[in-house]
């Protein structure tokens, strides 16, 4: 049905989602050939855990970016979340403590939001300079220190499993679940590509441009709260240099699941697709003992190569559309 | 066409301009312009450049406030009109560069921001699909619009494509007033013509129409009413078939109005 009624996005979705689906199938048969304990179920589960706390970061900033904005911050507020949520812990009741990391995580993206309403230039300048100011904040209240000392009820979330999958790894697939209805399905998620396809289009169409602009940015602040709080949990202590690189991660795996950068076009599925890639691609070249410092540039090569393929894809498209036309033209003439 | 004095015959205006004046700077972009529009009937607004056409159609959709005077919506006299005035009592302009969603279909472009809901979860609402193409088709099969498929990106559509998607957008919005700024001036023949049947389409659903156009042979084919504007004033406001082109130019151009007449 759906296909039906958005085959535009749809079809670039599906190509990209099955491009990566193949992709995705290909690294695992070749890992498997030099390491078949990779596929193992306890493996896999490892891999899982190990890509849901970009996951849940990626959902939001997926969104962001398809509404046509984005936030470079989500690396320090990760940390800002994590030790503030860790440090908490020593105080108040764990679940108040995850709470508070997950709430702070929305006010830092409202701050954000605020500031790329207010002052009309790109949201990469603005949030380049939050990037700064909230990794100054969190080593300034650790004194550059790890927490230490948490109790161990606050690890309770992160380290929970039910039936066999680690708790954070269940957080990612109801999450993605719900963004999937939200995105695809209801009148924000529609204006959310809306926006993001031509903003004064969406505004003059009555869409409350700065409610959503400012709702996306702590929506996505919100989920990168989750996602420290989780990994802080996980880890049982935080520092202040957690999620250095974190927005690259998360970024790179949006754009590599057809989220165009620009905004207005993109999927859940496909950004779920992406991280699993990208981490199956970092974890795999570990387990069959290449050098890890190849993962970073097969990291690299699989985002260049996946924009070029795009690129080159629809200029393609283009060209036939055009010959068709010019068929159809001499053809009635 | 329809004879505009049978439009006009104790019909009250629909949206009149009083003794406007607006002021940008020192400079003074419209003086004391008054202005009465009717539905159903198709007028013409020409003029040089800088003659105030754009000031005078943006005060009517409140995008900017007249420094002096009123306007009426129906009974009521508003001295600021405001977007949100307008579009509530359904007024709609279609501008030049259109605003269109390049990234979204047809359908989810003419029915953007009044979706029909199919049900809701606390604040969201989920978009009855089925509805929503059902209605998009039904407005753009109204006006005569033939479009191969609702989904396709509009990106891939011609000028005179995404015109019309911009048009049936705009019925969707208004039934009152809907307003073109140089509806054809990037327009081939054929979608020209294409266009200014659209708009005499809208009209005759009751629609007061308002046509910025610098073409007098679109004017001439459309309008039911002519009004030259030239440096911020109207010096023509009469029925098209009263009245002939070389009028009208000089009209516009400030010429003797009466060596040709």
């Amino acid at each position: 049905m759906r296909a039906q009624n958005l085959p535009s996005t749809v079809a670039l979705i599906m190509g990209r989602s099955l491009g990566l689906l193949v992709a995705l199938v290909l690294t695992f048969l070749a890992i498997s050939l030099y390491s078949p304990q990779y596929l193992s179920i306890e493996n896999l589960l490892v891999v899982a855990l190990q890509v849901s706390f970009v996951g849940i970061a990626a959902i939001g900033t997926g969104c962001l970016i398809i509404s046509g904005n984005v936030d470079l911050s989500i690396g320090s507020q990760y940390a800002l979340c994590a030790v503030t949520s860790a440090m908490l812990a020593k105080s108040v009741s764990a679940p108040i403590a995850w709470m508070a990391g997950i709430f702070l995580g929305a006010v830092l993206g409202l701050v954000n939001g605020l500031l790329v309403w207010r002052v009309p230039i790109s949201p990469i300048i603005i949030t380049l300079g939050t990037l700064t100011i909230f990794r100054g904040i969190a080593l300034k209240i650790t004194n550059g220190f790890g927490v230490r000392g948490v109790p161990s009820s606050f690890a309770q979330l992160g380290q929970a499993v039910w039936l066999g999958v680690p708790m954070p790894v269940w957080i990612l697939v109801l999450l993605a679940g719900v963004a999937h209805i939200l995105l695809h399905s209801t009148k924000q998620g529609r204006h959310l590509f809306a926006f993001g396809g031509n903003r004064e289009a969406a505004e003059s169409a009555g869409i409350d441009g700065k409610r959503l602009v400012l709702v996306s940015f702590a929506v996505n602040g919100a989920l990168v709260g989750t996602s420290a709080v989780l990994a802080a949990s996980r880890f049982g202590s935080a520092a202040p240099t957690f999620g250095v690189g974190f927005e690259l991660d998360v970024i790179a795996a949006v754009i590599l699941g057809g989220v165009v950068f620009s905004g207005g076009e993109g999927s859940i599925v496909g950004i779920l697709l992406g991280i699993v890639l990208l981490g199956v691609i970092n974890s795999g070249l570990i387990s069959i003992g290449i050098d890890p410092h190849y993962t970073q540039m097969v990291k690299g090569l699989a985002l260049v190569f996946a924009v070029t393929l795009d690129q080159l894809t629809q200029e393609q498209q283009e060209r036939h559309r055009k010959k068709l036309a010019l068929g159809e033209r001499s053809s009635s003439a | 066409m329809t004879n505009p004095l049978s439009v006009h015959a104790g019909a009250q205006p629909l949206v009149r301009g009083v003794g406007i004046t607006k002021y940008f700077g020192g400079v003074r972009a419209l003086d004391n312009v008054s202005l009465d529009l009717f539905p159903g009937e198709v007028v013409a607004l020409v003029g040089d450049n800088g003659a105030g056409k754009s000031t005078l159609i943006k005060i009517l959709s409140g995008m900017y406030q007249a420094d002096e005077g009123s306007i009426w919506l129906g009974d009521v006299e508003l001295q600021h009109l405001t977007v949100r005035q307008a579009r509530a009592f359904g007024i709609e302009t279609v501008y030049q560069q259109l605003f269109l969603c390049d990234n979204l279909g047809a359908a989810a472009n003419v029915m953007l921001g009044q979706e029909p809901v199919k049900s809701r979860f606390g604040p969201f609402e989920i978009i009855d699909n089925k509805r929503l193409v059902e209605e998009a088709r039904k407005r753009i099969d109204e006006l005569g619009i033939t479009l191969s498929n609702l989904f396709t990106p509009v990106r891939r559509f011609s000028g005179g494509q995404r015109q019309a998607i911009a048009i049936a957008r705009a019925t969707v919005n208004a039934d009152r007033l809907i307003q073109f700024d140089e509806p054809t001036a990037a327009l081939g023949v054929r979608q020209t013509k294409a266009t200014l049947e659209l708009i005499q389409r809208v009209a005759a659903k009751g629609i007061a129409v308002v046509v910025i156009s610098h073409n007098l042979d679109d004017v001439f084919a459309i309008a039911h009413r002519i009004v030259a504007m030239r440096l911020g004033r109207i010096t023509l406001d009469t029925f098209a078939d009263q009245t002939t082109r070389a009028h009208v130019i000089a009209c516009m151009t400030g010429l003797s109005s009466r060596q040709d007449a």
